[in-house]
Formats: C-alpha cells, sequence, structure tokens
C-alpha cells in the first residue's frame, strides 16, 4: 500500500522533446563559428586555447570540428564576439560533413555545404529495435543510451527500445572508437542483423576516436569498419542528443545542423 | 626479495610496474606504504601462487614489458587478443560461453563457465576487448592533454581526473586553494551517489522489481542534474583542472544544491533503503555470491567489496577534510552486504555532502602548476575503490604513467564468488560487484 501511495506521489516524470533538447543553464552549449569575427590573433588564439585540438587552420580554410570538442566552454567564454553558441541538443546528423565547420578564409564565409542526404527510406519503421555495443567506450556514451530509456527520457514512447538480440535488431548503436579486440565481435553483431539495419555513430568517440583517434590499439571511428547513418555528437552524447539521431534516422524529424551551424542561423545566401 | 614477502604476507599489494630496469612494487601494510625495487631486466619471478593477489598484475607485467616469467602458475594473456586463450576444459562438464556482447547495455568481456547442470564448476573471464592503448595516449602527451585522457580512462570522470591532478601537483609541489580542495570532494562524494545508486537500480532490474529500478533510477536522475548544476557537465568531466577547480559555485547556488540533496537524502531512505528490508529481496540476495574475509585478503580486493566482506579499509579515513570518518563494513560478503555497503555509503554522502557545500571557502578556484620533472604518485577512493596513478614528468610533458584501477584488483573475486553458485545468480553477482571493464583494460 506504501509503495503504491509513493508511486502515485511521484507523478509523472518523463518530459516533453523540446523540453528535453533544451541544454539546462549551467552547461556550455556548441561553439559556432562567426567568421567576420574571426581575425588572425583571434584564430591563433581559438587554436591554442583549445584543450581537444577542435580548432584546425590550413590550406586557407578555418575548421572547427565538434566532433572533437570536449564541451569544455572555454572558447565560449573567452572569445564571446568570435563564438557564438547554440543551446538545443537537436545535434545529430546523417553526414559527417556536417559536425565540421569550414570557414573560406579568402571570402571570410563559411563554406557551404549541399543539402544534408535524408535517411534511407527502408529505415522509416513505426518502430526501431536498438541494440548497443560499446567497442572501447570508457563506460559514459553507455550510460546515456541506457539513460535515453529512463523515465524522464523515455525512448520507448517514440517505438525505440532496447533489445537483447542483434536478431531483434534494427538500429546498432555502437560506442567508443572501435578498439581492434572489439572489430571482430562488432562485424560480426551486424552481420547477425536482419536488413534493413542501420548504425548509428554515439558520442565524438565513435565518429572520430576523439582522444584515442591517433591509438594503434583502435580504428578511430566506426565509419572506417562500418557504413553509419547517423552520427550523434557529444562527449559524451547526451540522451537527448540520441534520442534525436533515432528520430532523424527514422525520419522523422528534419537534421539541423548543416556545415556544422544550425540552418536557421545561416545568414540567407547572397543574391547574384 | 624477503622484505617484499614478509610485507606482503601482513600487507596488500597496491601497485607493480615496470620501471626500467626494476620492478616496482608498492605495498601497504599496517604501517602504511612501502616501496621495493626489484631489478627485473629481462625475466622476473612470480609471486602469485604464494600471493594471488599479485596475478593479474604479472598477467600484465608479461604482456606490457615483455618480460619473461619464472614459475607462473597461471601463464594466461591480460590483454592481448593475438593469442588464444587457454580456457580450462573439464571432462564431461558443459561449457556455455557468454559475451563479449552483452544482452544489457554493458561494456564487453567474455565469460566461459563450466557447469554441472545449472551449477557453476569454474568461471574464467576473458578481458582486453576495451583495451585502447590508454598508457600510450598518455606518454608525450602536455600535462593538461593528460588530465583530459584521465577522464576517459572508465567511467569514473571525477575519481580519475583528481587522482591525477593530485599525483602532478605533487611533482609541482602547489597546493590547491581551499575551495578547490573543498569542491573536488563534493564532486567525489556526487560522484560516488550517482555510481552507488546506479548499481543499486540495475541490481533491482535484474531481480525484476521494476518499483524498485525505477525510483532509485529517479533519485539517480535528479542526483545527476545536481551535478550538472555544479559542474556544467553530466558526469563533471571539466570541472577538475591541474590546480584547482574550473569555476566556483556561488552562495545561492551551493544553498540550491543542498537544499535538493537534503531532499534526495530524504528520498534515498524513505524509497531506495526499505527494499533492502523487504523479505524478497532479500530471500534473492542473501547468501549469494559470497566473498569471504580471507578470500578478499588473498585477493587484495579494494573498495565497497572489501567492505562488504568485513575489511574495514577506506582511503578517504585518510583525508583531514572527511574527519571525523567511519568506513562503513558488513561482514556477509554476499550481494546483499555489498548492496547495504552501496545504499549506506550513499546516504553517508549525502551527509558529507550537506558539510562540504555548507563550509565552501573563500578565495581563488586555482593556482597555476608548473611542474618540474619528477614523479609521484596519488591515492583516491573512488566510488569502486581505490584507484591509483603514477604520473611521472618531464619538460610538462607526462613521460611515464601507471593507472591501478580498483576494477583491476576486483575482477579475480567474481571468479570466486560465482563458483558453486547458480548460473542465473550471475547476473547479480556480475552486478553487485560493479567492475569497469575500460579501466582495467586501459
Amino acid at each position: 500500500m506504501k509503495r503504491l501511495l509513493a508511486t502515485l506521489q511521484t507523478g509523472r516524470l518523463t518530459k516533453r522533446l523540446d523540453d528535453l533538447l533544451a541544454l539546462p543553464a549551467s552547461s556550455p552549449g556548441i561553439p559556432l563559428l562567426r567568421p567576420e569575427r574571426l581575425s588572425d590573433e583571434v584564430r591563433a588564439a581559438l587554436v591554442a586555447l583549445c584543450p581537444s585540438g577542435a580548432f584546425a587552420e590550413d590550406g586557407g580554410e578555418f575548421r572547427l570540428d565538434l566532433a572533437a570538442c570536449v564541451a569544455c566552454g572555454r572558447c565560449l567564454r573567452r572569445h564571446p564576439d568570435a563564438i557564438g553558441e547554440w543551446r538545443t541538443l537537436d545535434v545529430a546528423v546523417t553526414r559527417r560533413d556536417d559536425l565540421v565547420q569550414r570557414v573560406d578564409l579568402a571570402r571570410g564565409t563559411l563554406i557551404e555545404p549541399s543539402d544534408p542526404p535524408p535517411s534511407r527510406p527502408e529505415l522509416r519503421l513505426p518502430t526501431l529495435g536498438c541494440r548497443a555495443v560499446s567497442a572501447g567506450n570508457g563506460g559514459l556514451d553507455d550510460s546515456e543510451i541506457a539513460l535515453a530509456g529512463n523515465p524522464y527520457h523515455d525512448m520507448s514512447r517514440f517505438g525505440f527500445t532496447l533489445v537483447a538480440s542483434p536478431r531483434h535488431a534494427d538500429a546498432l548503436l555502437v560506442t567508443g572508437p572501435v578498439s581492434e579486440n572489439m572489430l571482430p565481435p562488432l562485424e560480426r553483431t551486424y552481420h547477425a542483423m536482419a536488413a534493413p539495419k542501420a548504425v548509428v555513430a554515439v558520442g565524438n568517440e565513435a565518429i572520430a576516436g576523439e582522444l584515442f583517434a591517433g591509438s594503434p590499439c583502435v580504428r578511430g571511428g566506426v565509419d572506417r569498419v562500418l557504413d553509419v547513418d547517423v552520427y550523434v555528437p557529444g562527449s559524451p552524447a547526451r540522451p537527448a542528443s540520441i534520442l534525436f539521431g533515432l528520430l532523424l534516422l527514422v525520419g522523422r524529424v528534419r537534421q539541423t545542423l548543416v556545415g556544422g551551424q544550425p540552418r536557421s542561423q545561416r545568414p540567407a545566401p547572397p543574391r547574384p | 626479495m624477503e622484505a617484499l614477502k614478509r610485507a606482503l604476507r601482513s600487507g596488500r599489494p597496491v601497485a607493480l610496474w615496470h620501471d626500467p630496469p626494476q620492478l616496482r612494487y608498492l605495498v601497504e601494510g599496517p604501517s602504511g606504504m612501502e616501496e621495493f625495487r626489484i631489478p627485473a631486466d629481462r625475466t622476473f619471478t612470480c609471486l602469485a601462487r604464494e600471493f594471488p593477489a599479485l596475478a593479474w598484475f604479472e598477467r600484465q607485467l608479461a604482456e606490457v614489458a615483455a618480460l619473461q616469467r619464472i614459475g607462473c602458475a597461471d601463464p594466461k594473456p591480460l590483454r592481448d587478443h593475438g593469442t588464444p586463450f587457454p580456457f580450462a576444459t573439464y571432462d564431461g562438464l558443459h561449457e556455455v560461453p557468454v559475451g563479449p556482447v552483452h544482452a544489457g547495455v554493458i561494456e564487453p568481456g567474455h565469460f566461459r563457465f563450466s557447469v554441472l547442470g545449472e551449477r557453476i564448476v569454474n568461471l574464467e573471464i576473458r578481458l582486453g576487448y576495451q583495451h585502447r592503448g590508454v598508457r600510450a595516449a598518455f606518454l608525450g602527451s602536455s600535462l593538461e592533454r593528460g588530465r583530459l585522457l584521465a577522464e576517459r580512462v572508465g567511467s569514473e570522470p571525477v575519481a580519475h581526473a583528481l587522482c591525477y591532478a593530485r599525483a602532478v601537483e605533487l611533482i609541482a609541489g602547489v597546493e590547491v586553494p581551499p575551495y578547490a580542495d573543498r569542491f573536488r570532494l563534493v564532486l567525489l562524494e556526487l560522484e560516488r551517489i550517482f555510481q552507488h545508486l546506479g548499481h543499486l537500480a540495475g541490481l533491482f532490474t535484474d531481480i525484476g522489481y521494476a518499483f524498485a529500478a525505477t525510483q532509485t533510477g529517479r533519485v539517480r536522475a535528479m542526483v545527476q542534474a545536481e551535478i550538472e548544476r555544479l559542474s556544467g557537465h553530466r558526469y563533471a568531466r571539466n570541472a577538475i583542472v591541474l590546480g584547482g577547480v574550473a569555476a566556483r559555485v556561488d552562495e545561492d547556488a551551493a544553498r540550491a544544491a543542498r537544499a535538493k540533496l537534503s531532499e534526495l537524502a530524504y528520498d534515498t531512505s524513505t524509497y531506495i533503503a526499505p527494499v533492502l528490508r523487504h523479505p524478497m529481496v532479500l530471500d534473492r540476495l542473501r547468501y549469494v555470491g559470497v566473498v569471504s574475509e580471507g578470500q578478499a585478503h588473498r585477493l587484495g580486493l579494494v573498495g565497497p567489496t572489501a567492505r562488504a566482506s568485513g575489511i574495514g579499509r577506506d582511503l578517504r579515513s585518510d583525508e583531514p577534510s572527511y574527519r571525523p570518518f567511519v568506513p562503513v563494513t558488513r561482514v556477509g560478503g554476499d550481494v546483499l552486504s555489498r548492496a547495504h555497503v552501496y545504499l549506506l555509503e550513499a546516504q553517508a554522502s549525502f551527509g558529507l555532502l550537506d558539510r562540504f557545500l555548507r563550509e565552501l571557502p573563500d578565495g581563488p578556484t586555482a593556482v597555476p602548476v608548473v611542474a618540474p620533472d619528477g614523479e609521484a604518485w596519488a591515492r583516491i577512493e573512488s566510488a569502486r575503490g581505490e584507484l591509483l596513478y603514477v604520473v611521472k614528468a618531464r619538460e610538462q610533458r607526462v613521460q611515464a604513467i601507471e593507472i591501478v584501477s580498483p576494477s583491476f584488483k576486483n575482477w579475480p573475486a567474481l571468479e570466486v564468488a560465482v563458483r558453486g553458485g547458480g548460473l542465473p545468480d550471475f547476473p547479480i553477482c556480475n552486478k553487485s560487484f560493479d567492475l569497469s571493464y575500460a579501466d582495467s583494460d586501459l
């Protein structure tokens, strides 16, 4: 009886998707390059400031790779003029290039990529069985996948479930930089799945290895070994971002980031 | 060598690593830490037959340092997947392979059970799937980048970053400001609560008690929200920097956090604690997966696992900030005892947090750290137990590093605990030890 009362008193915990996608005030958002403010000094300062080497400059191009960002917020605090901030967690993309912001230094503008490809039509499933495989992840990206199923995020309301066997799975969620020792089990898991099947790279390590990118014991990214359908950046990827990535996979939301910047923030293309 | 053996007989090995041209043993005895240096060029003498707590260290040495073992009782690989693993087989017994990919969302590892009916006669654990070359990644990296790497070694970023930072600060000879020292402990205790409630929630899920799992998960999610509010990250990454902490929490935020945490402490006592008194739960968890005190001593276990088997060692007793501190101890050594230790430690941490947050000192958040060439080690009582970092710095870069995680020391306990038990008890045994694969695979 007491348990029943406690359950009733707890009330409904599940939050709306929009609320989940809003970043809590204390956490830094995603840095956005403002091309017109990137003077030579600022660019050099940014490259020196970033502890994980997310900024790079070569061949007349200045780049910010969101898959290398560890969300420490230093660039946001130190250079608020040159770096904008995106505070929504709708950051999953279907194309690796859409996580990289490129500035053409000669023209002082962002390089505009083509429109992102839509997710594969055969994956527009009403429900999605997800199989998680950790391939060299420290444990936090795995933890965030599990937390996407907690009462607050409740992934099952969208039809997403975590399944025990790859035979039951439509999507393979991979975390970690793909350690050499985990490569054969990962490939066997993938081949055990029935088509149509999708691969989701969850977290920066799965996208490009992050701090382990150069290690000889890892492959440095899931797309080096399997075709990846959706990339969910984050260090680790947050549960709300993972939810958004799965919704993107089944074609129920539109991708926000194009060329590393949200569509709505982009200036209108100059008229000829 | 004789002095080393004497120390091991009355103490517990904390670390063993190769620092050419010698082997270095850290042993904690009744009178404190002792270090022994044994010359080792191409070979070393195995002591694991007499001191089983050294078994995994010696398997590691054979791989990492490429030293030949003399008198080895258990010449199995540890992380190397290039050679086949010699699983023990028994005539007439059935073998059940489990993993590396498991049914739940957990890290990969392979378990090979030899069973008679449903009774486990023997379990062998093969790890190494999560091996990312952590040691090599540290070498030559800047001290600051080393902190980022430490946060990625396992699933306890605060403990790892703090342990690494303390080692580097010892080399530099700097003392962190009082505010930073205190706030680091706030983060460490929050991480402990988050981890401990995670194991309890997993345990309740595995015994099919949805109410308890949901309530525990709810409190845990709100603890995580407090971690994020105080640190700016869901797991408090980037919050600890060399020489201090990244930012200051103002008085209002500290007061708000205290209020919220006291609510959560109440919820823990009201909704989670009674679960461990429920007759059905007791029936399921009691006398399962027993590790006796003698076994815990012989295997050199640490952390909540050791404390649930009657060994009252908690490194927090050594830290002045925690005083007065009494470690939580249970004597049963079974899954229920470990669950009790998790619950009681989480509850005690709520109390510590209230004190720490009330007494946040003023002053700067960090001091600059310039490390001369040198070496130092630091130990932290992480949620899983004793964590050790030995850092050698040269020209502001990491020249050598040794990481000994609590899971590395506790994995052999699982093999012992399930022996003689039922195969279906394995998931709750495994969950009750709460072992990290990544930070022992490195």
